[in-house]
């Protein structure tokens, strides 16, 4: 069987890169003597997989990793034991059985959210400017966003872009986003970010942005009839 | 109160953090490491490595003493490792005080700062240390604002070329006394008493070396005379400590767990320490001395218990020669045993190669991918009996037949170059052992049976005399010397019949040269240390960052002949700098080891017959056996 876990992670855990977490979590299964199923042949691995890369320096409230197992596991009871012996800092939150003919985590993502916390000299001011460029984003139909190896328009994969209000966040500036992922659109906030900075109003006011933070909330999978809807959800398991 | 790991406020910025190389090297909050209250402990003792992260976490010497240390209610022992040079100029440029990896706070508000030196070429990354936590070099510029800077590890087996650096160094195993000093050092605390007056009382405590108190004569040609204690009250000799039952000890069953891939990443048992072979170029082998074994239980136990709490997938043995274990083919057996129903990859250490050994390697490793491994160190019988390395070419040959027969194919063989009596034929006769071992595959392997070819990998290594070894009278090759024998040497493989399935490396000698220096040099080494340091040199054991003109320049800078040190027979009755440490080990056996080297006479290794070495003294181990 397959048991999918939704795990949180935040604090300086958070600099830990995916294979790095990976490999922390095939220790966890061996700390609690979970019966984990293994591959064939002189050193047999776990059987794990993720849904979704963590990247460095990014916090999650809801990734997924799915674990095979020996069939007759209590999901809920193998979280508890994963839990009991899990690092401060990272926490799984849900566990459900997979279905026989579930799609495998990394295949089923369609899109994620997130929230992204910018660092400026003068937070009031560049709320207002990083406001605007959210606008000029959201009104456009066309934007391209550059990485190392292409050019691609990534607006199609915007779904929602907001600036969290003033009174919810103090001196922060606090951006939600809800983003197309996967193997037909990915869009990554790191990207879109970038891309925010070059946004007119942002290159028009002569101040400077820093990303301080950026969480993942949660990662979607499409169902049959075209929702997105959390990995853990009964309609794409 | 106890802070959280995940809620620890960290020393570095997001910014910074995601600019660098490995962010997690200095993030710390690992699995098992140690959070405390800072309120609620007496002492803060931050233990460092003085190299990167993965090469520091490996390092089994500093998981035992901080699980030791922080097993005591009123230490809390932190660690740090050197920062990377992309950190360090940073670091440099935005004055970022060097913290340590638990509490994120500043080394220099700890109380002690104990730095692990394991080898030589790590001396420039002690003033890193030092220069970045904002410790002055020199022990006579600190004041009671710094902390007390202890040396432990093998090169505290000659200290001296470091000794200005240090406030005290602590000679043989930490498990002993560190608990005298600690207790110590908590007294005079209380009492009000600082820096100066509390380094005079350590000495009271066997083991304890304060370079300071010590003055240092030299000839008309600055050769080291002699070391006189400054005070009466200060030991002339200082007595190695070591733990005389393995199995009391205390030995840590929850280590750290680095989040990043460490050079060792796996559980480690650590099952007997020293070794019976005396081996005339290990400075191991004889500052160990004499071997004292873990109990099968002990080790199965604590192997249960630390893989429990990592969640390891892999377990190591360690020693220096593990087939001489005792208990071995138990421990092995019920290892193997548990391992196998867990999951667990046993990594096995280079064993000698016989039935036993294949059969075990055959049911831990795929023959297809694994090879059989010998160190004969020498080409010849004649330069194996210079530096009594019992392994002869019949027990090579046929350990590698017994590999062929079982299915193994490649074969990988460590040499060194530049022994003391070597001469051109034995640099050949490398070559001519490999060409053998490939004969005895094609004479044993039938050819419908052969799948694959014979591989055979050599790589050499440049010697370097140590302190506390039978060559430490020795003189070194010069780097044109070791370059020529290097080429003999593969010449002679391109002349062999098998050349085409023999492969032959050898090492870079530059860094050797300056090892030499540094292992058997003098108080007077210092200022070339910082010399070097303050001109750029820093993490000197990575081939990338290491400049040999850098320290050939600092040497002649601040007048130092270095040939001095390291390209002359020194005589017999000459005074070392490291005299003054009691090993256990006598000069007078060393010497006699040396001469029996010059005539390529071999010795008992210490379970045939003891060799009066003088270890008996301790009571304890093989001695007693």
């Amino acid at each position: 069987m397959i048991i999918r876990f939704k795990f949180s992670r935040r604090g300086p855990v958070r600099y830990l890169g995916h294979l790095d977490m990976m490999r922390y979590f095939q220790k966890v299964v061996m700390k609690a003597g979970v019966s984990a199923r293994y591959s064939e042949g002189f050193h047999p691995h776990q059987l794990m997989s993720f849904a979704y890369p963590l990247g460095v320096g990014m916090e999650t409230d809801g990734d997924y990793m799915d674990l095979e197992m020996e069939d007759g596991n209590d999901p809920e009871t193998v979280m508890d034991e994963l839990n009991a012996v899990m690092n401060e800092g990272v926490k799984i939150s849900a566990a459900v059985a997979l279905k026989d003919n579930a799609e495998n985590a990394m295949a089923a993502v369609s899109a994620a959210t997130y929230e992204l916390i910018i660092d400026c000299g003068a937070p009031e001011e560049g709320r207002k400017v990083i406001k605007a460029a959210v606008s000029e984003m959201l009104a456009s139909d066309t934007i391209m966003a550059e990485t190392k190896k292409s050019s691609k328009n990534i607006r199609p994969g915007i779904f929602a872009l907001d600036i969290e209000p003033e009174e919810n966040v103090n001196d922060q500036i606090k951006i939600s986003m809800f983003l197309s992922s996967g193997s037909k659109l990915n869009v990554r906030p790191a990207d879109l970010f970038d891309t925010l900075l070059t946004m007119p109003s942002v290159a028009g006011s002569g101040l400077s942005f820093r990303l301080s933070l950026l969480r993942r909330l949660e990662i979607f999978g499409l169902t049959e009839d075209g929702r997105n809807v959390p990995l853990d959800h009964a309609d794409v398991l | 109160m106890i802070v959280k790991a995940e809620d620890r406020k960290l020393a570095l910025t997001h910014e910074i953090l995601m600019s660098i190389d490995k962010p997690s090297r200095y993030t710390g909050g690992e699995p098992n490491s140690v959070m405390k209250d800072p309120d609620k402990t007496k002492v803060r003792f931050v233990m460092c490595f003085p190299d990167v992260y993965e090469i520091g976490m490996s390092h089994l010497g500093i998981q035992i003493l901080y699980g030791m240390f922080n097993s005591w209610e009123d230490v809390w022992c932190e660690r740090v490792y050197s920062p990377w040079t992309d950190l360090d100029k940073i670091m440099r440029d935005r004055k970022i005080p060097l913290f340590s990896l638990e509490s994120q706070r500043p080394v220099k508000d700890a109380d002690f700062l104990g730095i692990t030196i394991q080898y030589e070429m790590c001396y420039t990354n002690i003033l890193q240390i030092l220069d970045l936590a904002d410790i002055p070099f020199y022990s006579k510029d600190r004041t009671d604002a710094d902390p007390i800077v202890i040396g432990g590890g093998p090169c505290i087996y000659n200290t001296e070329p470091i000794a200005d650096f240090f406030d005290i160094f602590y000679i043989g195993e930490g498990e002993v006394r560190y608990r005298e000093l600690l207790d110590l050092y908590e007294e005079c605390r209380e009492a009000g008493i600082g820096r100066e007056e509390f380094l005079k009382r350590a000495v009271a405590i066997e083991g304890i070396y304060v370079p300071s108190l010590y003055d240092v004569t030299y000839d008309e040609n600055m050769r080291f005379v002699s070391m006189e204690p400054k005070y009466d009250f200060v030991p002339a000799r200082i007595k190695k400590q070591l733990v005389k039952d393995m199995n009391e000890a205390f030995y840590p069953t929850a280590p750290v767990v680095p989040f990043i891939r460490a050079t060792q990443d796996r559980a480690v048992i650590e099952v007997q320490r020293g070794c019976i072979r005396n081996c005339r170029f290990c400075q191991a082998g004889q500052i160990y001395k004499p071997v004292r074994e873990r109990s099968v239980d002990y080790l199965l136990d604590h192997a249960k218990a630390i893989l429990k709490n990592t969640g390891y997938e892999e377990l190591s043995l360690s020693s220096l020669s593990t087939s001489d274990y005792t208990g071995l083919k138990r421990l092995l057996e019920e290892l193997i045993d548990y391992c196998s129903q867990k999951k667990i990859n046993i990594s096995l250490p280079s064993l000698r190669i016989d039935a036993f050994s294949l059969d075990v390697m055959n049911k831990v490793q795929d023959i297809k991918k694994s090879s059989v491994t010998f160190a004969p160190e020498a080409g010849s019988q004649r330069m194996r009996n210079v530096i009594n390395k019992g392994l002869t070419k019949e027990d090579i040959l046929n350990g590698a037949e017994m590999a062929f027969r079982g299915g193994w194919n490649k074969v990988k063989l460590y040499f060194m170059l530049g022994l003391p009596f070597e001469e051109h034929e034995d640099a050949e006769a490398i070559a001519v052992l490999c060409n053998d071992i490939a004969k005895v595959y094609f004479d044993t392997v039938p050819k419908e049976e052969r799948k694959g070819s014979v591989q055979i990998t050599a790589s050499s290594s440049f010697f370097v005399p140590k302190p506390f070894t039978a060559f430490q009278w020795a003189p070194m090759n010069k780097p044109e010397e070791f370059l020529e024998k290097a080429k003999i040497t593969k010449a002679a493989v391109r002349a062999q019949l098998n050349q085409k399935r023999i492969s032959y490396h050898y090492h870079d000698c530059g860094t050797t040269i300056i090892e030499g220096v540094l292992a058997r040099g003098d108080r007077r080494l210092s200022a070339s240390i910082e010399y070097v340091y303050r001109h750029g040199a820093i993490f000197d054991a990575w081939t990338e960052t290491f400049s040999y003109e850098n320290w050939i320049k600092a040497f002649e800078e601040t007048g130092v002949d270095y040939e001095d040190y390291i390209f002359r027979t020194r005589p017999d009755d000459e005074e070392f700098p490291w005299d003054f440490i009691d090993s256990g080990v006598r000069k007078e056996f060393l010497l006699r080891e040396w001469k029996n080297a010059s005539m390529a006479k071999k010795s008992s290794n210490c379970r045939e017959q003891c060799m009066g070495c003088g270890c008996t003294g301790f009571g304890c181990g093989v001695c007693v056996e």
